[in-house]
C-alpha cells in the first residue's frame, strides 16, 4: 500500500509540489499563530503594569 | 479562533485546487478547469499571483484610510496602522512583481518587457518606496505621521489608474490589455464556474490572511513605540 502511494507520487510529481506548498503554508500559519499569541500576552502584561 | 482555522482550511483548499486540479479542453467534472488560449497550464498562476496584486491595493487603501483617520484625530496609533499596511502593501506589491516576472519568462520569453502592466507596478513600487524613505528621514513622530498620511492619500489616488485603468486601455502583452483577443478578460469569460469559485475563494482567503498579518504588524509597531517612549 505504502509502495503504491510512493509509486503514485513518482508518476504524478505535481502532488509532491502540492504537499511541499502545504507544509510551507502550515509553517507560515503556525508562525503567525504563535506571534499573535505572544503579542496578546505582551499587550496584557503592559496593561497590567499600567 | 474559529476564523483562523477557517483561514487555514480555505488556503489549504486553494493550494490543493490551484496546483492539482487539471486543465482540460472540455471540462466534464467539477474538479476540472477549462483551457484558456494563450495561458494553458500556466493559467493556474491566477490563484496566487492575482491575490498578491489585489492585497497590495487593499493594503494601500487601508494605509490611506488610516492616514485620513490620523489627520482627523491625531492619534499616533492610526499612523502605526497606516505604516503597517504600507509595509504589507509593499511586500505584496514586490511579490506580485516577482511572481508575474517569473510567469512572463515562460510565457513571453523574458523576465521583463516594460509592458504597461509591468511599468505601472514598477511606478507604484517607486511611489511607495519613496514613502518609506520619507518616513525614515523624519525623526519627529507627529511630523512624520502627518506627512506620511498626506503622502499615502495622494499616492493612493494613483493606484486605481495604475492597477485598473492604464494596463487595460493600452496595448500590451499582459492578459486583459486592450489588444488582448485570446485570453482576456480572463475572469469573466474564459473561466468556468468552478475556476471562478476557486479564484474568488482565493481572493477572500488572501484578504483574511492580509487582515491577520496587518493586525499582528500594527500591534507590534504600537508596542515597540510604547516601549521606546518609556
Amino acid at each position: 500500500m505504502e509502495g503504491g502511494f510512493f509509486g503514485f507520487l513518482e508518476h504524478n510529481s505535481i502532488y509532491i509540489v502540492m504537499f511541499i506548498v502545504l507544509v510551507v503554508w502550515l509553517g507560515i500559519f503556525i508562525f503567525l499563530w504563535n506571534t499573535d499569541k505572544r503579542l496578546k500576552s505582551i499587550e496584557s502584561e503592559l496593561k497590567e503594569k499600567k | 479562533m474559529v476564523w483562523k482555522i477557517i483561514l487555514f482550511l480555505l488556503m489549504s483548499f486553494v493550494i490543493i485546487a490551484g496546483i492539482t486540479f487539471p486543465i482540460v479542453p472540455q471540462p466534464s467534472h467539477w474538479y476540472e478547469f477549462p483551457n484558456i488560449p494563450g495561458l494553458e497550464e500556466k493559467a493556474k498562476i491566477i490563484f496566487f499571483h492575482v491575490p498578491t496584486a489585489w492585497l497590495s491595493v487593499i493594503a494601500f487603501l487601508m494605509a490611506m484610510i488610516y492616514g485620513v483617520r490620523y489627520l482627523r484625530k491625531k492619534n499616533l496609533d492610526d499612523d502605526s496602522k497606516s505604516a503597517a499596511s504600507l509595509q504589507l502593501g509593499m511586500v505584496f506589491c514586490i511579490l506580485a512583481t516577482v511572481t508575474g516576472s517569473i510567469w512572463a519568462k515562460f510565457t513571453w520569453g523574458a523576465f521583463w518587457h516594460w509592458d504597461p502592466r509591468e511599468t505601472s507596478i514598477f511606478i507604484l513600487l517607486l511611489i511607495y518606496g519613496s514613502l518609506f524613505a520619507l518616513r525614515s528621514a523624519i525623526e519627529n513622530e507627529d511630523k512624520r505621521a502627518r506627512l506620511s498620511a498626506v503622502y499615502s492619500i495622494i499616492a493612493f489616488l494613483t493606484v486605481p489608474f495604475f492597477i485598473f485603468i492604464m494596463p487595460r486601455i493600452m496595448t500590451g502583452l499582459h492578459p486583459g490589455s486592450s489588444n488582448d483577443d485570446t485570453s482576456g478578460p480572463v475572469v469573466d469569460f474564459k473561466m468556468n464556474a468552478n475556476m471562478q469559485l476557486v479564484f474568488y475563494i482565493s481572493l477572500f482567503t488572501f484578504t483574511i490572511l492580509y487582515w491577520w498579518m496587518w493586525k499582528i504588524r500594527y500591534k507590534a509597531i504600537i508596542i515597540q513605540e510604547n516601549l521606546f517612549k518609556k
